[in-house]
């Protein structure tokens, strides 16, 4: 069907100022749909994703990092010594033959620089440039230091996810509001590119991830200014459904990765309607509940929640996971796994859909990448390069942008570039 | 002021509860005309919540007054024939097609991309699923928690060290957002590359997909290291934990050295802050079961803004674990405009979150407006967008199709 396996954005130039995850998940979304990013990094410090684990064969190196290897495919990688002026002039000479600029540093880095906006406008005047900050860029935190794992505190998810009655602050198992921030920045950079396809006009975004998080809890927001108090902690169920949870299922046989316990081992199962309800009171052998006349309508079902759970725990727990999946997904029943991440990967499905894409790379020989999660009709993208090795593009960009061979040597040798 | 960057831009949505509505209310907030089509029941999202104190109505849910601001909102019973042809028709006037109805529902829907896309070459359609459009899970039935599950993020949270509890679910319809926020990129990833061709194109987001590719460096660890994080990820630099302080708690991450170093001073240099099995992030980690006594006992002697103030002067990454009416008292959230009082005619005038660019320099956001009430567009619509006359309204409407 795919006439090429272009993305929508080829021939978009993207260059990152970016660190950690956030902005370089935003740069990567955007060469997921075909954009060529080339990721700027320092001769000074490397970036926290090619120093942390996970590596390659458990050896450590920059070009070895599953953190940046994952975040970063498909990318270009130069290195320039940004704190120096004839760093941050090579960088205005690919600014001004890019589209995007997405930086994801702390208030006040790039302009230090002398990379900031207006110094870029300057360069480019209809560049589009997003800054993806903790706290935004004007008010009073706007300088804190700022992490994912901190917005999941300071914005509500650990308040809000968790069991009722604890008073403890939960995590929510990743540094969610970084990706999430990632792609609201790419969502921005492309409303201000299309902006500007159809009037010439560039723009600054400076988006708070901060608010892109609060963003995904708009609902708690509103009862809040409803009813003066957020809505209730619910662990795994649902201020609806009922059953809504994830029950332990009979321990695994064998096949476990390293470090994983037999039992834990969990399904999921949501039923919205009588249908579904009936449906999964036939697979666990226990037809008569679905007479029960505490449990006939969602409503009904919902009120007697206490009493419905414990039988369904208790039956689910007798046989294992396959078990139960292969009966309940035929029988119409929404449910599924709890996958581990090799499981995720492992699966068929996902496999069918080329959700994990084995690459060449020049040192590990093959990395195994995670795929792009928007199929277009027309226009699907496909990965093309590995993560690039540190500084992999650093004399290839150059010489596209009009140095010789010989003032590359130069940089190179003042220590500009690496 | 100025015109917001999606101006002309018309938008079909819908589908039920957050995934298609968070996409809608994306375009939406940067001045996309987003006409929501609800089944004549209503969305789902209106029977969720939450409610006002006093009870469920339709016109009160705050998930779906959250979602549907600035939308135009029509009834249409999409199984019958003619809800299907007069959908038909407005997808013909529209630019984007945004649904979340799952894969086995489309056809008996109407939502099949080529005849749409027949009438009207331009159309980009967003098929939003849990699973996709192929491949052998397509047709499985599933709500948000069995694709968030499927997709890996449950399994790594939960309480740390206790395998006898079950992972937990984060807040919310996590995997619909996260997949409406996907739909609207490539929305406009496909409706730039139309500027250039002319050309429309159906996309597909899977949300169990969606959520597999965010999840941090606990994903490679599998494909690098052949090892699988547990609950919490693997935090392998501490400290990265939760405090309790006299009046709350907070969070407090220490990624690089220096940080940790900052928190030493601020802490007063204790010895065993010295001891060689906290000599580095990852021996803390290593060993975090016998600094965390140490760390508790420190935490417990402050208050929570006065240990914000103190910790982020010295740079280091600690903060409260705000509750809604935290959010709602910070400084910085209000000099930011960030919650906007919008009055509805039916849930009245209440606080709602902005859109987290306000501040595209030259295109700003369009400020929230009012979700709409059910079928509080259907003239507007069908009468004027479509050409009905009145009396062939009223026949929909006796006939139950709107």
């Amino acid at each position: 069907m795919a006439e090429h396996r272009k993305g929508p954005l080829t021939g978009v130039r993207v260059v990152e100022l970016t660190t950690a995850w956030a902005g370089p998940y935003a740069g990567q979304l955007l060469a997921h749909l075909g954009a060529e990013s080339i990721r700027v990094e320092s001769t000074r410090r490397l970036c926290v994703t090619r120093t942390a684990g996970p590596m390659a064969d458990r050896v450590p190196g920059p070009d070895r990092a599953g953190y940046y290897g994952e975040y970063n495919q498909g990318k270009r990688s130069v290195q320039i010594d940004l704190s120096r002026p004839e760093g941050a002039e090579l960088v205005k000479r690919l600014v001004a033959i890019s589209d995007i600029v997405i930086e994801n540093f702390a208030p006040g880095v790039v302009e230090r620089w002398g990379l900031g906006y207006e110094d870029l406008r300057r360069v480019k005047p209809d560049i589009i440039m997003v800054s993806l900050s903790g706290h935004g860029r004007k008010g009073p935190l706007s300088h804190y230091v700022s992490y994912g794992p901190y917005l999941v505190a300071l914005s509500g998810f650990s308040t809000m996810t968790g069991y009722p009655g604890w008073e403890q602050p939960m995590h929510v198992g990743m540094s969610y509001p970084d990706p999430n921030g990632g792609w609201h920045g790419a969502y921005a950079a492309l409303v201000a590119l299309w902006h500007r396809k159809r009037t010439g006009q560039g723009q600054y975004v400076d988006l708070s991830q901060w608010e892109a998080a609060v963003a995904l809890l708009g609902d708690a927001v509103v009862a809040y200014s409803m009813t003066g108090h957020q809505p209730e902690r619910l662990a795994n169920r649902d201020p609806m459904m009922c059953p809504h949870g994830i029950f332990r299922c009979a321990p695994a046989q064998d096949g476990l990765p390293e470090g994983l316990l037999p039992e834990d081992r969990w399904l999921s199962i949501a039923c919205a309607s009588d249908a579904e309800w009936r449906a999964l009171c036939r697979v666990i052998g226990k037809p008569e509940m679905a007479e029960d006349p505490r449990f006939a309508t969602p409503g009904d079902r919902k009120r007697h929640e206490e009493a419905l759970v414990p039988i369904l725990e208790e039956v689910l727990s007798r046989q294992d996971r396959a078990y139960w999946l292969e009966r309940l997904e035929r029988a119409g029943v929404p449910a599924g796994p709890i996958y581990n991440l090799a499981e995720v990967y492992q699966d068929p499905h996902v496999r069918a859909r080329e959700m994990l894409v084995e690459m060449p790379h020049p040192e590990l020989g093959k990395v195994k990448q995670i795929g792009i999660p928007v199929k277009l009709s027309l226009t699907p993208g496909q990965m093309r390069l590995p993560p690039p090795a540190l500084g992999e593009h650093t004399d290839q960009a150059l010489k596209q942008f009009g140095y010789t061979e010989a003032e590359v040597g130069v940089l190179r040798k003042a220590g500009v570039i690496r | 002021m100025a015109v917001p960057a999606l101006a002309g831009v018309r938008v079909v949505e819908c589908g039920g509860m957050a995934a298609a509505a968070y996409a809608g209310k994306l375009l939406a907030d940067m001045g996309a005309e987003v006409i929501k089509v609800e089944e004549p029941e209503g969305d789902p999202a209106r029977r969720w919540g939450p409610f006002p104190d006093e009870g469920p109505h339709p016109e009160r849910s705050a998930l779906f007054l959250y979602l549907n601001q600035n939308k135009k909102g029509i009834t249409l019973d999409l199984r019958q024939p003619r809800g299907q042809e007069l959908l038909s028709r407005l997808v013909a006037h529209a630019d984007v097609l945004v649904h979340n109805f799952p894969a086995p529902e489309m056809a008996a829907r109407g939502l099949e991309y080529e005849r749409l896309a027949a009438a009207n070459p331009g159309l980009v359609m967003a098929s939003i699923s849990p699973f996709g459009l192929s491949g052998p899970h397509k047709d499985y039935k599933a709500h948000d928690i069995n694709v968030m599950a499927a997709g890996g993020w449950v399994w790594l949270n939960g309480v740390t060290g206790r395998p006898d509890m079950a992972p937990l679910k984060p807040y919310g319809p996590q995997t619909e957002y996260q997949s409406g926020l996907a739909a609207a990129v490539a929305v406009m990833g496909a409706l730039i590359w139309r500027l250039d061709t002319g050309r429309g194109q159906h996309i597909e987001v899977s949300g169990q997909e969606v959520v597999s590719t965010e999840l941090e460096f606990v994903f490679p660890f599998w494909p690098y290291e052949e090892r699988v994080p547990v609950r919490w990820g693997h935090r392998i630099v501490a400290p990265w934990d939760y405090f309790r302080c006299q009046d709350g708690w907070v969070f407090i991450i220490c990624v690089e050295e220096h940080q940790w170093q900052r928190l030493v001073e601020l802490m007063g240099d204790p010895e065993w802050a010295h001891w060689e099995v906290f000599g580095n992030r990852l021996l803390r980690g290593q060993n975090y079961d016998a600094l965390k006594p140490f760390l508790d006992e420190w935490f417990a002697q402050w208050k929570v803004d006065d240990l914000y103030r103190a910790a982020q002067e010295k740079r280091i990454p600690l903060g409260p674990a705000l509750d809604m009416p935290g959010l709602f008292a910070s400084q910085h959230l209000q000099e930011r405009d960030f919650f906007v009082e919008v009055d509805h005619p039916v849930a009245g005038r209440l606080s709602y979150p902005a859109s987290p660019y306000r501040f595209l320099s030259e295109t700003p956001a369009v400020p929230p407006g009012p979700a709409p009430t059910l079928g509080q567009h259907n003239r507007e619509v069908y009468c004027g967008l479509l050409g009905l006359p009145e009396a062939e309204l009223d026949n929909l409407r006796q006939e139950g199709v709107v």
